[in-house]
């Protein structure tokens, strides 16, 4: 079974940002970067599929910098096999052309079963899967918390809010994962060695064009220290005012 | 004008408050623009009863999809069929950004080869351009992008607009799948309330958590209470109180639990420990209830109650059934 | 000479090269292991183990009751020896006595030795026996044992006494004029007793009993090496060869060369450890005393160091024929490997690396080696832990800190307190006497803060010129090293030996005790060279020197304490006295009173060994044992010098009595600044 994994690098999201000058991207003057966090789920997903058949290969593709480099090496230190660098420096903030970029390597690469995180914790943007499986004419089942891969179907669930769903199709087809499947294994020194010497192909992206456009970054208005709003039950009625009113989730 | 079409959710028959959300936000830019606001209701045979609470917020009309095929989600069908339907030439769509709304918004746009924007928190439309907030960095930047593609394909994040009733005709129209939806790859074959309220902690939109403050283990149905309060939320320990068995160790949340990040954390009698902070300092709004008013949880609480957990969370219990029934 | 002489010299020469066959054995099994060359220098410090602790048996009375009866036994051995020696040589050189070699007084003095010890041996063996038999004595008992191999033994040397008298007795009996009452008087009385027995009659027995005595000497000492009594053997050079570093640097974990071309980092099976840990399985005798100390299996948690070792010895044993036959056409069938076969992940996560094992071992064996080297294994080769520990490890790596928080705000606990960083000062083109490398609890757990607070105070009071590295501060790694995650150790250790090179540190203070030792004990290795100080060290220091301001007036509201030990202050570094010693300067009316167990014999919190970052659900609570030991003294406050040691001890007091604080030393300190 060959397998893809579409990854993403992204900042490390416990500390505090700041805008870059240019306001369309973040300071990353000593920010570490990772996998994120879903595409992390995904690759581990893909690995155990492999590992269970014992047979199989793992492709991780990322589209990016030369940095992206590390995140692949990262994945391929947790079992992946083979790594597929789409190189392309600027950054690209529309989700269907990123998709293009990717669905041009994908498409010739005979993958059973293509998977992505549900979204990048970055942008949150929630596209590639859909994108990628649309432009290869491939089935696509997003945001799945359960997976089963047998006898060329894939059986999936998804979580609703407050509910769930059991969703098949037939492979070869696309997933994107949500959490709840599987962790991200920690990579060990044996896998960290081992990933030195996997191929690490680095290509041109075929990028498509842009019309969903960045056009500026912002903090968010700096969250209120905490207040006390009161003592004792009385305090209640202000307090659901504001989760009404102020935090709107009530 | 060109219209703006509103994809107003069901689940199992039922009108979701977020189909009412879209038709609202539909509207908002239709009474802006001049167009008519298409809602459409997709469902098994019988939907189309809810057309009248779609007119009731603002829908012109309401185009009404109804099949056996549909009374799961059924992506591949309506993702062609609103696709065909958008073709015809309308100014923009909403979804709702839940889980089938993202869904469905990503395929529609994939099958138009359109970039769409997800999770708007803000919108504004200007000719042929709409100007949209929608957050990243796990909520901690706020993102402006400008979508210039029509029609403009937007999920709307759950709270973004209030619906509100603004009564139009809502003349009820059938619409006719473009393809048979019976005969679709992705199949939808079960779908089901969370057992028992049992939500899991890492899905759950709210989090009510309890500490050591509850002094014993059958305290804990106050929380517990709460939570069904809500309707929506999880209940969550700290180490100390699943350490002493009051609680299983799968609900704990902190470093050494589950790290949550919910839209709503309510901490009961939890003293704010590095060990928990570390599993829900995330969560986009904290509220905390703790007798000493010195306890770290009110450095990380947006809003806090010094008080006994036990006297106040009853009578918080019934506020927020009260709003829950009002809403 | 007679054809018996013939006889015993054959049975001896068999006996003799039977033994050195299985030693040969042995050591050869020894030589599976890696490779260990610091095991050979320091020869005056290696004598002086090994008569403290060996000879004179400085541990072992560490046990008010096992103590003396081992003694007994074990130095009966040692003088039983030289009669032992004697009488095998006779046995075949019939002429020959040690009376012909040495000043009557002198010969007479031994030949008393022997009455005299090997009655005193016959009486402690008799105590031993009755001990087992009717007392289930806990540290004994164990699946791991082999319980009936004791009774077995002591019956032997019981049987080699009796069979010593009865030889000797029968021999005045059957020739009244070997008979003295001054050279063996005990043999003397006993003859008086058997004199009814005829004379031809006697010589029979006596013959009967010396070839009893003389096949059960060498039955014996060809028993051993099959039994765990090999002990007997094994326990003096294990002594001589243990780990000699002094304070500080006893406990410091193994460097490992992480760009070494091997597929096995740490220990999976016996071949992957020293052959100092093999060494450790041939001296154990299954006392327990390890066992009985850890704080995890005291609190009912699966692991076991005596076990642990008893796994080696095991282990080894099945391992070296699957080794030594493989390739020779009869290969023994392959065993399950130490890890998983005989040791579970479960026992190897138990520990809190407090070493409390290691300190009691009376023969010096090291069990926390074993399941630290197993641990890197786990990690590094196979990637299991618990899953808990992941974000552990990746915020570490991520943040440089166990605890996900923003590295931006390591130094937000001295805003408005006019502390200035090492950056700072050097953009000023100033410099500080001290860094106070405050560590990851220090600067972001709101209760250690205050502690952190509290020492910055003292500093600032005393006129200490010091700064701190803020955001640059990364975590000492000690939680990863102990966790076996030696490739993310390495990796902050190098980021801090580099920044601390930046400033040209020298001299470090920290108020907590793991920064210490990793700072000060392990940092070497990676070229990091300062006089590191813990703070109840400097603070003891600066009040002795009469540099901190205290208020006159003493705050009453608490007039006993009891001061907890930590493990990496106390064992690790053998710093008992000085947190003491702060807290009686800081609080000359306060009482101080100790816990039952205290100073080296202190009970872990149960933090260490990253089990800060893991679950404890088996058993009891470790911090709720040691908060009941706490609060059985009656003290009206705890006072602890670790960070760690406040979390665990504040969280499980608390639940328990609301009414007793825990401070940190710094903070008695503090609160009487004037």
């Amino acid at each position: 079974m060959k397998l893809a994994v579409c990854i993403k690098r992204v900042p490390d999201m416990e500390g505090r940002f700041k805008i870059a000058s240019s306001g369309t991207g973040i300071d990353e003057a000593g920010l570490k970067f990772d996998m994120s966090d879903f595409d992390g789920y995904a690759a581990e997903v893909a690995i155990q599929i492999t590992e269970k058949l014992g047979a199989g290969e793992v492709t991780v593709i990322s589209l990016g910098p030369d940095v992206v480099q590390e995140t692949l090496r990262k994945a391929l230190s947790m079992g992946a096999h083979r790594a597929v660098q789409l190189k392309h420096d600027a950054p690209v903030s529309d989700g269907l052309a990123i998709a293009t970029a990717l669905a041009a390597e994908l498409k010739d690469g005979g993958y059973d079963l293509i998977l992505c995180g549900r979204m990048a914790v970055d942008t949150q943007n929630r596209s590639t899967g859909a994108f990628v499986a649309e432009l290869l004419g491939l089935p696509v089942i997003t945001a799945i918390s359960q997976l089963n891969v047998d006898g060329g179907v894939v059986k999936a669930r998804r979580e609703l809010e407050g509910a769930y769903e059991l969703i098949e199709c037939p492979l070869p087809a696309v997933v994107t994962i949500d959490e709840g499947i599987a962790r991200a294994r920690y990579p060990s020194l044996k896998g960290i060695m081992a990933a030195k010497k996997k191929p690490l192909e680095v290509k041109p992206a075929q990028v498509g064009a842009v019309t969903y456009q960045l056009e500026k970054m912002e903090l968010p208005a700096d969250r209120a220290a905490g207040r006390i709003i009161g003592e004792g039950k009385d305090a209640v009625p202000e307090l659901v005012r504001l989760l009404k009113e102020e935090a709107k989730v009530l | 004008m060109a219209n703006i079409l509103a994809f107003s959710e069901t689940r199992l028959g039922e009108l979701r408050r977020a189909g009412l959300e879209t038709v609202t936000a539909a509207r908002q830019v239709a009474d802006a623009t001049g167009g008519q606001v298409h809602a459409v209701l997709v469902g098994a045979p019988g939907i189309a009863q809810h057309a009248a609470r779609l007119a009731a917020h603002g829908a012109d009309v309401v185009l009404v999809m109804e099949h056996e095929a549909f009374a799961n989600y059924n992506p591949e069908a309506i993702t062609a069929t609103l696709a065909a339907r958008l073709e015809s030439g309308y100014r923009a769509a909403f979804f709702a950004a839940s889980a089938i709304g993202h869904d469905l918004v990503a395929r529609v746009a994939a099958k138009m080869r359109l970039a769409y924007a997800s999770d708007v928190t803000e919108f504004a439309f200007s000719g042929d351009a709409v100007a949209v907030a929608h957050p990243g960095y796990t909520n901690k930047i706020v993102q402006r992008f400008v979508l210039k593609a029509t029609p403009a394909l937007i999920s709307l994040r759950a709270g973004a607009v209030l619906p509100v009733e603004n009564a139009k005709a809502g003349a009820v129209e059938a619409l006719t799948a473009a393809i048979d939806p019976t005969s679709v790859r992705v199949k939808v074959t079960l779908t089901e309330k969370a057992a028992g309220g049992k939500i899991d902690l890492g899905e759950a939109p709210v989090i009510v958590a309890g500490g050591r403050g509850l002094k014993e283990a059958a305290n804990f149905k106050l929380v517990e209470d709460l939570a069904a309060a809500f309707g929506n939320a999880a209940v969550g320990a700290t180490r100390a109180v699943t350490d002493d068995g009051w609680r299983p160790h799968s609900d704990q949340i902190g470093q050494t639990g589950r790290l949550v990040s919910p839209d709503l954390y309510v901490a009961c009698g939890i003293s704010g420990a590095i060990q928990h902070l570390a599993g829900m300092r995330t969560s986009k709004t904290i509220v905390a209830i703790n007798k000493d008013k010195e306890a770290p949880i009110f450095k990380v609480a947006d809003y806090g109650i010094v008080g006994d957990v036990m006297e106040v969370l009853p009578v918080l219990t019934e506020a927020v059934k009260a709003v829950k029934a009002g809403a | 000479m007679t054809a018996s002489n013939g006889l015993f010299a054959l049975i001896v020469a068999v006996a003799a090269g039977f033994f050195a066959s299985n030693v040969q054995r042995l050591v050869g099994y020894l030589r599976l292991g890696r490779l260990d060359d610091s095991r050979w220098d320091n020869v005056p410090r290696r004598l002086y183990n090994l008569a403290t602790i060996g000879i004179f048996q400085r541990k072992i009375f560490r046990d008010g009751i096992a103590g003396p009866m081992h003694a007994a036994i074990f130095w009966g051995f040692c003088v039983l020896t030289v009669g032992t020696s004697e009488f095998i040589v006779r046995g075949i050189v019939p002429t020959f006595t040690l009376a012909h070699y040495l000043p009557q007084w002198a010969y007479r003095f031994y030949q008393n030795s022997q009455d005299l010890w090997g009655a005193l041996v016959i009486g402690a063996v008799a105590f031993a026996l009755w001990r087992r038999l009717t007392h289930r004595v806990k540290r004994l008992q164990g699946a791991e044992t082999h319980a009936n191999d004791p009774l077995l033994i002591l019956s032997w040397i019981g049987l080699l006494m009796v069979t010593m008298f009865l030889a000797e007795s029968f021999e005045m009996v059957a020739f009244p004029q070997h008979a003295s009452p001054y050279y063996r008087p005990l043999s003397y009385a006993l003859a008086n007793v058997l004199s009814f027995v005829p004379q031809d009659w006697a010589a029979f027995f006596r013959s009967l009993n010396w070839w009893s005595h003389g096949l059960l000497v060498l039955g014996f000492l060809n028993y051993l090496p099959y039994s765990k009594h090999l002990h007997v053997v094994a326990s003096l050079p294990n002594v001589y060869l243990s780990n000699t570093s002094g304070p500080g640097q006893a406990g410091v974990m193994k460097y490992m060369d992480l760009e070494a071309e091997t597929e096995q980092f740490g220990a999976k099976d016996v071949e992957h450890l020293s052959w100092k840990s093999l060494l450790d399985g041939f001296a154990c005798t299954e006392c327990g005393r390890c066992t009985a100390v850890c704080p995890a299996n005291t609190t009912g948690k699966l692991l076991s160091p005596r076990k642990i070792i008893v796994n080696v010895r095991e282990r080894l044993e099945q391992r070296a024929l699957e080794l030594q036959t493989a390739g020779s056409g009869r290969e023994t069938a392959e065993g399950r490997p130490l890890l998983d076969g005989f040791i579970s992940e479960q026992e190897l996560w138990a520990c809190t690396t407090c070493r409390a094992c290691v300190q009691e071992c009376p023969v010096s064996i090291d069990q926390l080696s074993v399941i630290l080297e197993m641990r890197r294994n786990l990690v590094l080769g196979e990637s299991r832990f618990p899953e808990e520990v992941m974000p552990a490890f990746e915020s570490m790596e991520q943040r440089g800190s166990p605890w996900a928080f923003d590295p931006g705000e390591r130094g937000k606990w001295a805003d408005g307190l006019d502390i200035p960083t090492m950056a700072e000062l050097a953009e000023r083109g100033e410099t500080a006497d001290i860094l106070y490398f405050v560590g990851c609890m220090g600067s972001f757990d709101d209760r250690a803060k205050k502690t952190t607070v509290a020492f910055a105070k003292i500093m600032k009071a005393a006129g200490v010129n010091f700064a701190i590295l803020g955001r640059e501060e990364k975590c000492n790694g000690d939680p990863a090293r102990r966790m076996g995650n030696e490739y993310l150790y390495q990796m902050l250790a190098r980021e801090n030996v580099d920044t601390l090179a930046k400033y040209h540190v020298r001299t470090i203070v920290t108020a907590c005790p793991h920064c210490m030792h990793q700072l000060g004990n392990e940092y070497p290795q990676f070229g990091g060279h300062y006089d590191v100080i813990h703070h109840s060290t400097f603070i003891a220091h600066l009040l002795a020197q009469g540099r901190v301001p205290l208020r006159e007036e003493l705050h009453a509201a608490v007039s006993t304490f009891t001061y907890h030990d930590s493990c990496y202050l106390g064992r690790y570094n053998q710093i008992y006295d000085a947190p003491r010693e702060t807290l009686k300067r800081a609080l000359p009316v306060v009482h101080l009173v100790e816990m039952p167990r205290s100073g080296d014999r202190g009970l872990c919190c149960g933090a260490g060994g990253g089990r800060m970052w893991m679950e404890e659900s088996e058993g009891k609570r470790i911090n709720a044992e040691r908060a009941e030991e706490a609060l059985a003294t009656g003290a009206q406050a705890v006072a602890v010098a670790c960070p760690f040691c406040m979390t665990m001890m504040r969280d499980s007091i608390s639940s328990r009595d609301e009414s007793v604080p825990v401070y940190d030393i710094a903070e008695v300190v503090a609160e009487r600044l004037g």
